[in-house]
Parts: C-alpha cells; structure tokens; sequence
C-alpha cells in the first residue's frame, strides 16, 4: 500500500461525498477516522474508497438511494433535453447528450447532470459537474447499455431541486460484455 | 496500444468574444470494463478506466466529468464554455492507474 492507493482513496471519497450532500470537511474527518481506526492506517482505505466510488454494481434503486437519498425528483420534461437514439444498434457506443435551459447565472445554474442507464450492471454513467463559466448547461459524451432499459438524465441546480428526465433506448447488441 | 491517450480537441472556428462554444473531445482509452469468470463471479482486479476528465478555460474550472466504466471505448466528451478572453482551454483525463492525459487548445478571435 503506497502513497498512489491511498492518494486515491482520498479523490474516491471526495468524490462520493459530494453526492452525498455531506460537506467536504465531514468527509475528510471521517475519512481520516477511517485511516486511524485500521492500525495500519492506510491500509484499510483502498477498499474503503473502493466501496464509495461512483460507480459499482447494484441495481438502478440502490443507485438513486445511495446519490440522492430519497430526495423528491420533479419530471424535467419542460426544460430538460435527453437526446439519446431510440435504437441503438451497437450497445458498446451510444450517443448521449443533455442540455437544460438554464441561465447559467452564478445564483442560478445548473451544478451536476447524471446520466444513469438503469438496466446496466454499473447504472451511474457519469456525473458532470458544472460552472457557471460553462455558459450553457450542457454535456454530451458516448456511453455503453448492457441491454434495452430507460436511460435518466438526472439534473441538480444550483438551489438543490432534481428534475428527470427518462427515454426508453432499444439496443440490439449489448456492449457490456459479460 | 501505442495511442493510449492521444487527445483530439475539436472547436468551432470562428469564435467571437461572448459566444458559448460547443467542444468535442476524444481520448483513446480502452476503458476496461469488468470481467467474469466461468462462475459469473465478478474478477476484482484493478480495471483501467477513466474515471475523471477536467477541462479548464483561462485556469477555471469549467466542467468535471466523474466517469465509470459505463462509459464506451475511446470516450468522446462534449461540453460547451463561454468564450470571454483568448487563452488556453485545457481537458484531461485521469485514469484509474494513475495515468494522466491531456489536450488544450489555443482559444484565439478572428
């Protein structure tokens, strides 16, 4: 256990606790308890991290819970846009993007888009973090879906309000392999 | 194997003082994604993928993506800034094996 492993633990538990709306200071208090409670210190913080990272195998609810924890969700069909294909021939490369009207303003903007495909075996896709200085709330990036299964656009603003927004994507070769 | 971690910028052009420029980028990566063994059991290993890409305009963070290996091969990311003063953009991409990659590309008004 070198210093990259426990270098990462730290990112790792970073990232995680911002989903979980719990301040960075909190996090680093408990990450450090963490460390003195396994006499070895580092070495019990690989696994740790490990099982707070973003992604993991669970099902798409597990997910949800453990990023949001049960907060109400509105539908954001008003102002949310989930452009994906309604077929995807190749589930290894589908094209996702999500623009949300937003103004983008530093009191009002969008903070986070999750886009989570719920029938993978690893259901959170990517979270992107926004700044103001982004201009337009927008994010587009290729993913894998294992099979066919809604695919959420999850959008956190700035005042902590979730909207979603879920279209149903066919794939006709899965790309997760397994 | 030899283009793991090429990066492909690609921006508008022209760009004018004000605007919100929509950038693609591409890095290739094989993103590993998980493997199973005759028993379906899931191999623990240390998988290589992205798992943060970070673009930054005139030192400002702009947008972070926090990626699994739900993301595709050769991940291709887009995300727009807004344009206010020429400098450089930046984008990298940090894997899980400590690998780091990046790209940046002079923002320049015609």
């Amino acid at each position: 256990m070198g210093e990259p492993a426990g270098e990462r633990g730290v990112r790792r538990g970073t990232i995680v606790t911002e989903g979980g709306r719990v301040s960075r200071r909190t996090a680093l208090i408990a990450l450090s308890a963490l460390g003195v409670a396994a006499a070895g210190g580092l070495a019990a913080m690989p696994g740790t991290a490990q099982a707070q990272a973003l992604g993991q195998n669970e099902s798409v609810d597990e997910a949800l819970k453990r990023l949001f924890g049960g907060k109400p969700m509105k539908d954001g069909a008003a102002s949310v846009k989930l452009e994906v294909p309604l077929i995807a021939e190749n589930g290894a490369v589908v094209p996702v993007s999500v623009s949300v009207d937003s103004p983008m303003t530093p009191t009002n903007y969008v903070k986070h888009i999750y886009v989570v495909a719920d029938k993978n075996r690893i259901p959170v896709v990517t979270r992107v973090t926004l700044a103001p200085e982004a201009g337009r709330a927008f994010m587009g990036a290729n993913i894998r879906l294992g099979e066919s299964g809604d695919v959420r656009a999850i959008v956190e603003q700035s005042d902590g309000s979730l909207l979603v927004v879920k279209r149903e994507v066919k794939v006709t070769v899965g790309g997760c392999g397994g | 194997m030899s283009d793991i971690g090429k990066v492909r910028l690609r921006i508008p052009s022209p760009i004018k003082p004000g605007d919100v420029v929509q950038v693609r980028s591409l890095v290739i990566h094989p993103m590993e994604r998980i493997e199973r063994d005759a028993q379906g059991k899931i191999i623990q290993k240390n998988y290589n993928y992205i798992n943060k890409v970070t673009v930054t305009y005139l030192g400002k963070t702009v947008a972070v993506f926090d990626t699994t290996q739900s993301v595709a091969e050769n991940p291709f990311f887009s995300f727009t800034f807004k344009a206010t003063d020429p400098g450089q953009l930046k984008v990298e991409f940090l894997d899980t094996t400590g690998g780091r990659y990046e790209g940046t590309a002079d923002i320049k008004f015609s």
